[in-house]
Order: structure tokens, then C-alpha cells, then sequence
């Protein structure tokens, strides 16, 4: 899985930590890819007795963050992991302690990583409003219901917030809501 | 980029050329001696500096570079003037066809005798050009990426997100089985004026048949940087 050289180069920079502090920092790493953000005055200071400069702290989170991304992203145990960072030269007891942090989190990076992946603008909010007219300047007794939609979607390719509203018509509205069963029942029978 | 209500766009420089024939297969490699031809109204301008002592031409120097960084204020040119005893608008004046003898020749990168070259014709003293010319080499490593960063660019890679999907069915067919790929290019937006442009989004919808398509094309344009004709002219650009 990890056939990119500059892993093998920067596992050699991670063994220069003890494995309690590859831990610690496995941890704060975990929090920056959930999103949490990275405490970096931490990491200074759990990188600080090795030694650690500026380079070598980046390197050491992004190879980190590299491994524990690329193992959820193929679902990978936590056995394989272990044995493929063990033959890429990781000590055991920081390969140890590594895969119990994989694994403590291993679903919630999951979930997480599936947040993210991409979706073409979702549909944010949903308000709707039956109004029943009763005449109009064409037609002097209409007195027939309508539905006003509005639907508060993520833009695909902008990213921001788009309204559209629609009104909907009492036939229109029963076509669309069959339809939107159909669609449902189907979406159910998949799951 | 404008400098004051001076028109410092419209001159050529000198160029004089040599050639050297190689074989007769490879590419003329040309060596070319550049020297900045400036024009009378610049030359009135920098004319100023020969009356001022060198640290305050060193001073100028920075407010130049200065400019080039964050642009300038009218109350460092009248500070300095007052201390001189000159007029701001000499002063000004100075420091601007300072700063564009800095650039030209950063631009073109002249050697060290060219610059002197170029700047014998103002008639300033040896001491003075000597020092025209230490400002010229300590600036010159911080001009270069500043211009390069005033270049218009197109809109350059950034990343790609994917995701592949399965179409079972819609409102028009039932029991279909159709795979889609759906792909976002993120662009980073250069511009003139370079610094972090903003980005941009493209939604692409690929089936996997194009889509191998395009990834046969990629690696064939990919292929081509290996191919002799190209190494022949990287070896010849170096």
C-alpha cells in the first residue's frame, strides 16, 4: 500500500521518537484529520526531546496523517497494517501503538472520510406552504390550492448557499410526490 | 504598474550579439551582452543622485524597494526632502528612475560590467557607480520573484476529488445498471497581480470508458517528455 518514497524516508525520522510520544502524537494527529484541529505548541513539545526541527516536526505529522488516512480509506485491519509498517522498518512498539490509535478511532475516521467525500450540492432545508387562491386578475373564481417550495441547496460548483423557490400546483404536486415515492421505496430496497 | 505621470515604458535596449555555430543539427546558441539605453528624461532624473552624499543613495535604495513591495506614501519622499533641502517632486523623481534602472536590469539580468556599462553615461562619479552597483546585486535576488509574481497565469492544478457511482434506475427507465464517474477539479485562479488567486470548481461526469480514454491520453502526453526530440531541446535550453 505505501510504495511512496518519501514515506519509507520520513518512517526513519519516526523512530527517532519514544514510542509514548509517537503515541501522543498519533492522537493529536487523529484530531486534525476528524477535523478537530492540531494543537501544534503540543507537538513542539513532544517532538522537543528528539530534537525535532521545523522540517522534521512537518514530516513526521504528514506521514502520520498519510498512513492513518490511506489505512481507513481502504479499510484496512488492524494485523496488516501493523505487518506492512513493521516491514517498512516502523519499530515494533511504535507500530503497536500506532495501530491501538487506528484502531480506537478507526469508524470515526471512517464516517468522518465520508463526509467528506464529494457530493455534487446538497440539499440543506426544505419549507413548504399550501395557499389556496381564490381569484386572480385573469380569472375571477380560481379557488383552487398550491404548494410554495422552498429548497435551500449547496451550490455544486460554487459551494454557497442557493434558494430556489417553486409553486406547485394541486395535480403537479401529486405526480411529483408518487414519483418521490417511488424513488424512496427504491432507495429502502438498497439499503 | 505606473510610475508617477513619467512615461518609462517606451525605449529599447541595446542589444549586441554574438553567435557561436554549433553543429549544424543542434540549436545557435547565442550569447547576447545587454546594455540599458535610458532615456534623456531618466537620465534628468537620476542626475539628482550625484548631489546627494551615498548613504542617502543607499536610502533610496530601500524606499525603492520598498515601493516595489507595498507601494509608497507621499510623506517618506517629504521627509527625505526636507532633510535634503530639495524639492519632493526631485526627490520623488529620484527615487522612482532609481527604482526603474533596478528593474530593467534585474529584468534583463545584467552582469556587473553591463550594469556599469549602462550607467557610465549618467557621468557619475567611480564612487557612486560602485555603489549603484551594490545596491543593484543586493536587490536583485529580492526583485527576481517579485517580478515573476507579476506574470498573468492561467488557472493551474490543484487538486482532483472523485467519486464513482452506480445509476440503478430514474424517473424515465427502471432496473438499470450504469456506472458514472464524477469528478471536481479544483483550480487555483492565477491572475496578474499572482499572489494566492482565488479557486475554482469544475464539475466534470465522466463514463469509465472515457475516462480510460483520458487517462491513455494523459500518459501518452506524459510519454512524450522521454522522447528524443524533447530531451534534445532540454539539453539545449540548459
Amino acid at each position: 500500500m505505501f510504495s511512496v518514497d518519501w514515506v519509507l524516508a520520513e518512517i526513519s525520522t519516526l523512530a527517532k521518537l519514544s514510542s509514548v510520544k509517537m503515541k501522543l502524537l498519533c492522537a493529536q494527529v487523529l484530531k486534525d484529520l476528524l477535523g478537530e484541529g492540531i494543537d501544534y505548541d503540543k507537538v513542539t513539545k513532544l517532538t522537543a526531546d528528539a530534537k525535532f526541527e521545523s522540517g522534521d516536526i512537518k514530516a513526521s505529522v504528514a506521514v502520520l496523517s498519510f498512513i492513518l488516512s490511506n489505512a481507513a480509506k481502504h479499510d484496512v485491519d488492524c494485523e496488516s497494517l501493523s505487518s506492512e509498517l513493521q516491514q517498512l522498518g516502523l519499530p515494533k512498539e511504535h507500530t503497536t501503538g500506532l495501530c491501538k490509535s487506528y484502531e480506537d478511532k478507526h469508524s470515526v475516521l471512517r464516517e468522518r472520510l465520508k463526509e467528506m467525500s464529494l457530493r455534487l450540492g446538497r440539499l440543506e432545508g426544505v419549507s413548504w406552504r399550501v395557499d389556496y387562491t381564490l381569484s386572480s386578475s385573469e380569472l375571477r373564481n380560481i379557488s383552487e390550492p398550491c404548494v410554495q417550495l422552498k429548497l435551500q441547496v449547496q451550490g455544486a460548483e460554487s459551494g454557497a448557499s442557493e434558494t430556489t423557490v417553486v409553486s406547485v400546483s394541486a395535480e403537479k404536486f401529486r405526480v411529483l410526490l408518487c414519483e418521490l415515492k417511488q424513488a424512496q421505496n427504491l432507495m429502502n430496497s438498497l439499503q | 504598474m505606473t510610475l508617477g505621470s513619467h512615461d518609462y515604458t517606451h525605449r529599447q535596449p541595446g542589444t549586441v550579439w554574438t553567435v557561436e555555430w554549433t553543429d549544424a543539427l543542434c540549436w545557435r546558441r547565442l550569447i547576447c551582452a545587454m546594455l540599458l539605453v535610458l532615456s534623456e528624461q531618466h537620465k534628468g532624473h537620476l542626475s539628482f543622485l550625484s548631489s546627494v552624499d551615498p548613504e542617502v543613495v543607499a536610502e533610496f535604495g530601500r524606499i525603492a524597494l520598498d515601493f516595489l513591495r507595498r507601494g509608497t506614501s507621499p510623506k517618506i519622499y517629504e521627509a527625505a526632502a526636507r532633510k535634503l533641502g530639495a524639492s519632493v517632486e526631485q526627490v520623488q523623481r529620484a527615487v522612482e528612475g532609481l527604482m526603474f534602472l533596478v528593474l530593467e536590469s534585474c529584468r534583463h539580468t545584467l552582469s556587473e560590467t553591463d550594469f556599469l556599462d549602462s550607467i557610465l553615461v549618467l557621468g557619475f562619479s567611480q564612487e557612486l557607480n560602485n555603489n549603484l552597483l551594490q545596491l543593484y546585486l543586493q536587490q536583485s535576488a529580492q526583485v527576481r520573484p517579485l517580478l515573476a509574481q507579476l506574470t498573468p497565469t492561467l488557472p493551474n492544478y490543484h487538486s482532483l476529488e472523485w467519486r464513482l457511482d452506480v445509476n440503478m434506475s430514474s424517473r424515465t427507465l427502471r432496473q438499470q445498471l450504469c456506472p458514472v464517474m464524477t469528478l471536481c477539479l479544483l483550480l487555483n485562479k492565477g491572475g496578474a497581480g499572482g499572489g494566492a488567486g482565488g479557486s475554482e470548481r469544475r464539475l466534470l461526469q465522466a463514463r469509465p470508458a472515457t475516462l480510460l480514454h483520458l487517462l491513455s491520453a494523459l500518459e501518452g502526453a506524459l510519454d512524450t517528455l522521454k522522447s528524443s526530440h524533447t530531451r534534445r531541446i532540454l539539453r539545449n535550453i540548459k
